[in-house]
């Protein structure tokens, strides 16, 4: 087990340097001056582009110009922002948490909408419940992020005022309140995917032998479904959520910006557009990062759940 | 210098007159500026609340976007002002200033006994400060060329030249305080519209706690001597919160506090107008595709407020390639275009048509019809000019525009009137911003772009000499690469001449050159700005010349 962690750990730190590298190299490779243009419209006034440059070491070549990068990752120091002239770990700190809240969240709705109207599902197969989740979840998954989002803000923030429009609220209960939106939003087609995985997974489950053989012992249909059809089907749920959540961990571009949410999807949304490089290098080897080692956990949780399964 | 529709803002509300001057006719619903109410025993309290994008920066040595001057605005006051009701120069901290005969020393006598919030003295030496920290080149500030007109500022600025020395000067040798209440400023050549360049924000005095530059601790609290000042740090991505400044020496405002939301840079603008209209905000823009349907929503209940500002929307004309480098083919392009149809059709009477680049704010110097083929389209004419100029039918004529503008139903109808009426292939070329810009300044560039502009300061001179001047040819905003000798001798004798009625001859002139013969930019519309507010609650509400919300004078009612 320790052998395997050490072996894992080894490679994400072989993906972080691939991935970090690809990025330099293409964002070198795209056109346009990422320092060039003041608020990205006009005209940067040569002598402070010249400042500017020597500043961020952009008169190196690139080679120099990413071991020095590197390096300095490795000190905390991840540059300073092109477009607001401020350190990028400062920039993303408080986003950070602002996203990683809204994939919890979204995580929290996925398991709990998706399990629940799986379960529902698969236990009263065929039944209106039944008709109705695969319905749903088929009409879901077709929604574009977009399109969903912009519903649900234009019906329950704007038409019906329970929830608010955007932003993330003053802390405690009224964050909670300006959380459930986005959440949905980013959820719902995860909810929709892991209700399906969890119906057709339970449907395997309840038609196994050892299944028949509880049954037949006498243990209520109750006691069978809950502790030992859910446990069984529910690994291949986890590891879908476990790579859901990695993904959400790196950011969700759309959903933040349609609920004005300030987490780093926003700021890569933001960055792009603007050519702002150490931004857009910093969340994205960030996503892989987070990608990665929460892989890693699932992997691990993974193997704790079905001990029929070893690492090897 | 910018060329997007986030234009500089300066405080002239348009009344009436401008209204008639504008040719507004059929806006007779549309007051300029609604401002119902008087400001006389008018209620003090309240929270105005508008939503804004991140600035880049607050602090006025860098504040450089809408957003960051907005909030720089109201935090510093200047040696100058512009008025409400003129759109002309007024004291600001100076209570008077003049210049020599040549216009090459301004000495600016400032009113004694005004402060900084914090209680430190605003003086010459204040100002002097808050110039030569904004200029020094370890500051790289976007804005410091405002200055750049004023001697010593090379030295200490730097030029930006391969393999220059590094500006080694700590000094703004051209800026001197004489005496406490006395700014004198040497320029480096004759500059006789110099005073309407302090109205930027770099040019406002800085209390001794503001230190260099990069000090982040002013950077995201500035103290200054205006109407407000900061409740607390600028909370970055989430607000900013202003209050009201008592120790302020102008009029102060009314308002208690204004709170800024701070919203995400995409969609931004989106999110303001949702905002008010779900009762967020007090006070917001447009998308300008919502316009008609803000229209029709808030007018009924007095909360649409519409203002002619300080811009222009044009067609910037390659007219250095074919094949509109002959004058004619210009003429016949502009001729065969039919604007009215396109501001009803696409934006449904909601835009001025513009017959000339000085648009109608600059009253002294607007020449309305100075486009002799902006007017009304004229096939036939446009059809035998374009034979002479060899704009035969089928030539290609590239169109190039910026997207995620929502510039593509205009850019459409173009296309297709210059199809149909001329004949021509119109190919768009439709691409990001920044690269739209680079496309212009290729050196085989050729065709039309759709471009706009908007004044630093409120002088014609302003439109003119970046768009037009030989010496604003790529790397600067003369991206058509229009060069005449004779319009640049007109502008640069106007920059010389003390008496304002002949520099404004001077610049009349000059566009006549530039767009009645030459027709090197072809204008399309000026640009008029809406906003919604929360008539219910607030009174005064209008938008200030710089197309900010008219902060200082509304209140309750």
């Amino acid at each position: 087990m320790g052998r395997y962690v050490a072996r894992r750990l080894l490679q994400m730190v072989l993906v972080l340097f691939g991935a970090s590298l690809i990025l330099f190299v293409a964002l070198f490779v795209l056109p346009g001056d990422p320092i060039g243009t003041a608020g990205g419209e006009r005209a940067r006034d040569p002598a402070v582009r010249a400042v500017l440059e020597k500043r961020y070491g952009l008169d190196k070549p690139l080679p120099v110009q990413y071991v020095r990068y590197v390096g300095r990752t490795l000190t905390g120091d991840f540059g300073e922002s092109y477009r607001l002239r401020r350190p990028v770990s400062e920039v993303l700190r408080s986003r950070f948490w602002a996203t990683a809240k809204l994939a919890l969240a979204a995580i929290a709705f996925e398991i709990l909408i998706g399990i629940t109207a799986g379960l529902i599902a698969a236990v009263f197969r065929y039944s209106f419940w039944d008709v109705l989740v695969t319905l749903t979840t088929t009409m879901v998954i077709g929604i574009p992020t977009y399109v969903g989002g912009s519903i649900l803000q234009g019906i329950f923030a704007q038409n019906f005022d329970w929830f608010p429009r955007g932003g993330q609220g003053d802390g405690g209960l009224d964050t909670l309140r300006h959380l459930v939106l986005p959440a949905l939003t980013l959820a719902s087609v995860d909810a929709a995917l892991v209700a399906r995985l969890m119906r057709g997974t339970m449907l395997e489950v309840l038609r196994a032998d050892y299944v028949r053989t509880a049954l037949a012992k006498g243990l209520s249909k109750r006691t069978v479904i809950l502790k030992h059809v859910l446990r069984n089907s529910v690994i291949p749920v986890v590891t879908y959520v476990g790579i859901a959540f990695g993904g959400l961990m790196g950011g969700a571009l759309i959903t933040e910006v349609i609920f004005d949410w300030p987490g780093i999807g926003e700021a890569l949304s933001t960055a792009i557009t603007a050519q702002d490089n150490p931004i857009i290098i910093a969340v994205v080897t960030y996503g892989v990062t987070a990608f990665v080692i929460v892989n890693l956990i699932v992997d691990l949780t993974y193997a704790y759940l079905d001990p029929r399964i070893r690492l090897e | 210098m910018r060329r997007t529709p986030r234009p500089f803002r300066w405080a002239a509300v348009l009344m009436v007159p401008a209204l008639l001057l504008a040719g507004c006719a059929g806006d007779d619903d549309n007051q300029d500026s609604a401002q119902e109410g008087t400001t006389e025993g008018a209620k003090q309290g309240g929270v105005f609340r508008i939503g804004i994008i991140e600035p880049t920066a607050i602090d006025p040595y860098n504040a450089q976007e809408s957003e960051g001057m907005l909030v720089a605005k109201k935090l510093f006051v200047g040696l100058t002002t512009v008025d409400d009701e003129t759109g002309e120069l007024r004291p600001g901290v100076a209570e008077k200033w003049n210049h020599n005969d040549d216009c090459t020393q301004w000495t600016f006598n400032l009113r004694s006994g005004t402060t900084f919030s914090n209680g430190e003295p605003v003086n010459a030496e204040a100002f002097k400060r808050g110039m030569t920290r904004a200029a020094k080149q370890s500051a790289a500030s976007d804005v410091a060329y405002h200055m750049a007109g004023i001697a010593g500022y090379a030295e200490l600025h730097g030029t930006g030249e391969e393999g220059a020395p590094p500006a080694k000067a700590t000094e703004f040798s051209g800026v001197t305080a004489t005496d406490p209440n006395t700014l004198v400023m040497k320029l480096s050549a004759p500059d006789c519209e110099f005073d309407m360049k302090t109205l930027q924000p770099v040019y406002s005095p800085v209390p001794a706690s503001a230190g260099e530059a990069d000090n982040r601790v002013f950077n995201d609290m500035p103290i200054g001597n205006g109407p407000f000042k900061m409740k607390e740090p600028w909370k970055h991505d989430q607000s900013i919160t202003l209050v009201r400044n008592d120790s302020y020496f102008g009029d102060k405002p009314f308002l208690d506090e204004v709170a800024i939301t701070i919203l995400p840079s995409q969609g931004g603008l989106e999110a303001e107008y949702k905002g008010a209209q779900a009762g967020e905000f007090d006070f917001a823009r447009i998308p300008p595709a919502l316009t008609p349907q803000a229209k029709a929503e808030w007018e009924p209940r007095n909360g649409f407020l519409h203002k002619l500002t300080n811009g222009i929307n044009y067609l910037l004309v390659n007219v250095a390639n074919p094949p509109l480098n002959k004058v004619d083919a210009r003429k016949a392009i502009s001729l065969a275009i039919d604007r009215d149809a396109i501001i009803s059709g696409v934006y449904k009477g909601l835009q001025t048509k513009a017959t000339s680049i000085v648009p109608p704010p600059f009253k002294d110097y607007h020449q309305a019809g100075v486009c002799d083929v902006c007017d009304k389209p004229d096939i036939p004419r446009a059809k035998s000019l374009a034979a002479s100029a060899g704009l035969t039918p089928g030539t290609k004529v590239n169109l190039g525009y910026n997207t995620g503008g929502g510039h593509e139903a205009w850019m459409q109808a173009i296309q297709e009137q210059l199809q149909n009426n001329l004949g021509l292939k119109v190919e768009l070329q439709p691409l990001p911003f920044r690269e739209l810009l680079k496309a212009e300044a290729e050196k085989n560039a050729s065709g039309l772009y759709r471009a706009a502009w908007s004044a630093d300061y409120p002088s014609a001179e302003n439109f003119l000499y970046p768009l037009l001047s030989e010496n604003s040819l790529p790397p600067g905003d003369n991206r058509g690469r229009y060069v005449n000798k004779r319009f640049d001798e007109l502008l640069s004798q106007a920059r010389k001449t003390p008496e304002k009625s002949e520099r404004v001859r001077l610049i009349k002139d000059a566009e006549k050159i530039a767009i009645g013969e030459d027709l090197a930019l072809m204008p399309m519309w000026y640009r008029d700005q809406y906003r919604v507010y929360d008539s219910s609650k607030w009174q005064n509400v209008g938008i200030d010349f710089f197309e900010d919300p008219t902060l200082t004078k509304i209140s309750l009612k």
